[in-house]
């Protein structure tokens, strides 16, 4: 007699990339990672198929599946949809039981998020619309440096010194960089300065909600160890270090959340 | 392209809406229940289709509630403004443009038609027929965007200046309390200096800001303000105004803020919410007597939803789309609220918002001296009091309406209300425990921002 397997799928469209997280029952399955499309349902599809996929799965095999990030409204293929603050804070504590701050940081916000042992938000605050201090912001430098997005922080991490540099408008900060590299300054000083005003931009969202050890960093910013270390500087704090890609940590929250409300409304014991 | 099709009332609910009540207008007119239904069903389509959008998100959509006559009767007055504003001004009535948050009291009794920002939004929308929700969304933000180059400073609610002075809305008079509030009224008067429509008379009411209730030459001073507007209406309406005409017009809008009140508490107390939030809003809104640009239209509507109200409340009957034990939020700030039906879908509802409440719940005197007992109520408006008493009215209402936790919004632009944000909530919070969350609204338009409802829906969650 074969025992039923239980799958529960977290998908997060984000408006740079689409990431779905697999859980067999409380454990971590299968993974996927797609770039953001124009079509958020094909997005948030392509990377629960690409997770389906690499689990050997198809979609009928999914207990209950929860939608996450901007996407989340344009995902019929969900049973719920929930806020990626909530699904933030679900999958670090998933991770770390001992989390109690969380920074993350994705294509088009920042988000400070503190929360209690259960995982639960207690309070959140997050950057003005502006994509100032977010990823979209690197990427925007990492165009203006020709350099690929993912060297951006070793890069800085090279510098030898701190150009001052602001992070209030990300048009204003590419035409201040332009203007520094014109006067002479070397591209892994300017980055390194680029990188602390980003910092700094955060430690304003932590002066409102405060901040708890563990610290935990998630998004895909959270990838770029110039970031990491210029965070860690900026609020004095160490930060954990995840076992799992950042990225993947909002769908690892949904699917965790995906497999809590499918046990609520009784589909599985 | 082709059009989608647009909401129709069930024909089924037509025998019980005709039994309803009439609305009586102040000119002695009125609308029968039939009169209502045959505008709502026949002529309202054809001439204001973007209300009959099948839009679920839709911030001017009409109500579902179709049991609930008020939610119709509403819809109904909002969409027969231009009509009726040009009848009485026909008839000599002048039109002035006043305040947001401030009593209309004297313009009434003096033979005016007060109206605030949103309401001259709403005139001006009438005088355009046929649109549907996308082409009426444009006409609005061309007019906005038309006034934000007409300033050279950064204000928010700008677009009530825009249609007097680009659209040629006929206002006779912009008369507002100056230093209440906004900031937006430094506009108006750049907009008077700059705009081609000079001809319309600038009046503004000097309103003396800072704990002035107690003070007698402060009072004093307002009162006479206030005696030199009615003065100038009724030079306009062609009538003298006696302080018994302010008596009358007290008591009037007396018994609209009472019933407000009292529909407040009513629905407050109840267990289940008796209508969704944006019936509630508008039937709290009718005691400020401002909002259909006739009072005594206003007070008919709310008199006999008071009436259903309480009934529901009796009968545990819950308005249709909501939860049954919905996370209650308090709104704060002026002249922006959430999109109802986005938090409602995420299984919360708004319970009550402190902009306009302020005035609508505070009685006016109504013995002795009508101008002196106005000025004195008006300085008295919680909303216009320091931050710490702000915050403390604020706080009793929270507990009225048994609020779980409360959003602050404004708008960008808003240079009052952005810098008292901050401390208000911090204050609530540390003396209610009350959880707060501030959001600044960029952009107009009813269905908002993913950004935007992405805070609300994650305090939703965090509540």
């Amino acid at each position: 007699m074969s025992i039923k397997r239980n799958f529960f799928a977290g998908v997060d469209v984000g408006s740079l990339a689409a990431k779905s997280v697999i859980l067999e029952d409380g454990e971590i399955f299968a993974t996927g990672l797609v770039p953001s499309g124009v079509d958020s349902v094909e997005s948030g599809l392509k990377a629960l198929n690409l997770a389906l996929e690499t689990g050997g799965l198809i979609q009928e095999d999914l207990t209950y599946i929860v939608g996450t990030g901007y996407g989340r409204v344009s995902a019929p293929y969900a049973n719920k949809a929930v806020t990626e603050i909530t699904c933030h804070a679900k999958g670090a504590n998933y991770l770390h039981p001992s989390v109690r701050t969380i920074i993350d940081m994705g294509g088009q916000d920042c988000k400070a998020i503190r929360i209690d042992q259960d995982g639960a938000v207690v309070d959140f605050a997050m950057n003005d619309k502006c994509a100032a201090g977010t990823g979209r912001f690197l990427e925007v430098m990492a165009g203006v440096f020709k350099v690929k997005l993912e060297d951006l922080g070793a890069l800085a991490l090279s510098a030898t010194e701190l150009v001052p540099m602001s992070s209030t408008c990300t048009v204003f900060a590419e035409s201040e960089t332009i203007s520094l590299v014109a006067r002479g300054e070397k591209p892994a000083n300017i980055l390194n300065g680029i990188h602390h005003a980003i910092a700094n931009r955060i430690s304003g969202l932590f002066a409102r909600v405060g901040i708890a050890s563990d610290v935990f960093f998630s998004g895909g910013v959270a990838k770029n160890t110039g970031m990491k270390t210029a965070i860690e500087e900026a609020l004095k704090v160490t930060i954990v270090k995840p076992e799992i890609d950042p990225q993947l940590i909002g769908a690892l929250g949904a699917a965790v959340l995906a497999r809590s409300f499918s046990k609520k409304e009784g589909l599985w014991a | 392209m082709a059009k989608t099709a647009l909401y129709e009332y069930p024909a089924e609910l037509r025998e019980e809406f005709e039994a309803t009540e009439d609305i009586h207008f102040r000119d002695g007119s009125r609308a029968t229940a039939a009169d209502v239904w045959h505008f709502m069903t026949e002529i309202g389509p054809k001439r204001y289709p973007f209300a009959y959008t099948q839009k679920k998100y839709a911030g001017s959509r009409l109500s579902r509630d179709i049991h609930l006559p008020s939610a119709i009767k509403n819809h109904y007055l909002l969409l027969t403004m231009n009509d009726r504003i040009n009848k009485s001004r026909e008839n000599g009535a002048p039109v002035i443009f006043v305040q947001g948050g401030q009593s209309v009291d004297p313009y009434y009794a003096a033979g005016g038609i007060a109206l605030r920002p949103a309401s001259v939004g709403l005139w001006a929308r009438g005088r355009h027929e046929g649109l549907g929700l996308n082409e009426e969304a444009i006409r609005s933000r061309n007019q906005r965007e038309k006034a934000n180059h007409a300033i050279s400073f950064e204000a928010c609610q700008t677009a009530g200046y825009a249609n007097i002075q680009e659209d040629d809305l006929p206002v006779d008079m912009v008369a507002p309390f100056t230093c209440l509030r906004c900031s937006d009224i430094s506009y108006g008067v750049e907009a008077h200096r700059h705009g081609p429509n000079k001809a319309v008379k600038l009046m503004n009411i000097d309103y003396p800001m800072r704990h002035q209730a107690d003070k007698p030459w402060a009072v004093e001073y307002f009162a006479r303000n206030l005696r030199r507007l009615t003065s100038e209406i009724g030079k306009r309406a062609g009538r003298e105004v006696t302080d018994d005409d302010l008596t009358k017009e007290i008591k009037l809008h007396n018994e609209g803020r009472r019933l407000a009140i009292d529909t407040a508490e009513l629905w407050w107390s109840a267990d289940l919410p008796p209508t969704n939030g944006v019936d509630r809003r508008a039937l709290y809104q009718m005691g400020g007597m401002e909002i259909h640009g006739d009072p005594s239209a206003s007070l008919t509507v709310l008199r006999e939803s008071n009436a259903y109200i309480r009934e529901r409340v009796k009968r545990g009957i819950k308005a249709e789309g909501v939860v049954d034990k919905p996370i209650r939020l308090f709104v704060c700030g002026s002249c922006v609220f959430p999109n109802d039906f986005r938090i409602e879908e995420a299984g919360a509802i708004i319970v009550g918002q402190d902009n306009h409440w302020s005035d609508i719940s505070t009685l006016v005197a109504e013995e002795g001296d009508p101008y002196q007992n106005l000025a004195h109520a008006i300085l008295s408006y919680p909303y216009e009091q320091s931050i710490e008493k702000r915050a403390e009215w604020t706080i009793e209402q929270l507990k009225k309406s048994r609020a779980d936790g409360v959003l602050f919004l404004y708008q960008w632009g808003c240079n009052t209300q952005s810098a008292i944000a901050r401390m208000l909530c911090d204050t609530i919070k540390r003396d209610s425990g009350i959880p707060t969350m501030i959001i600044e609204q960029h952009e107009g338009g009813s269905e908002q921002s993913e950004q935007l409802l992405n805070r609300v829906n994650a305090f939703i969650e965090m509540l």
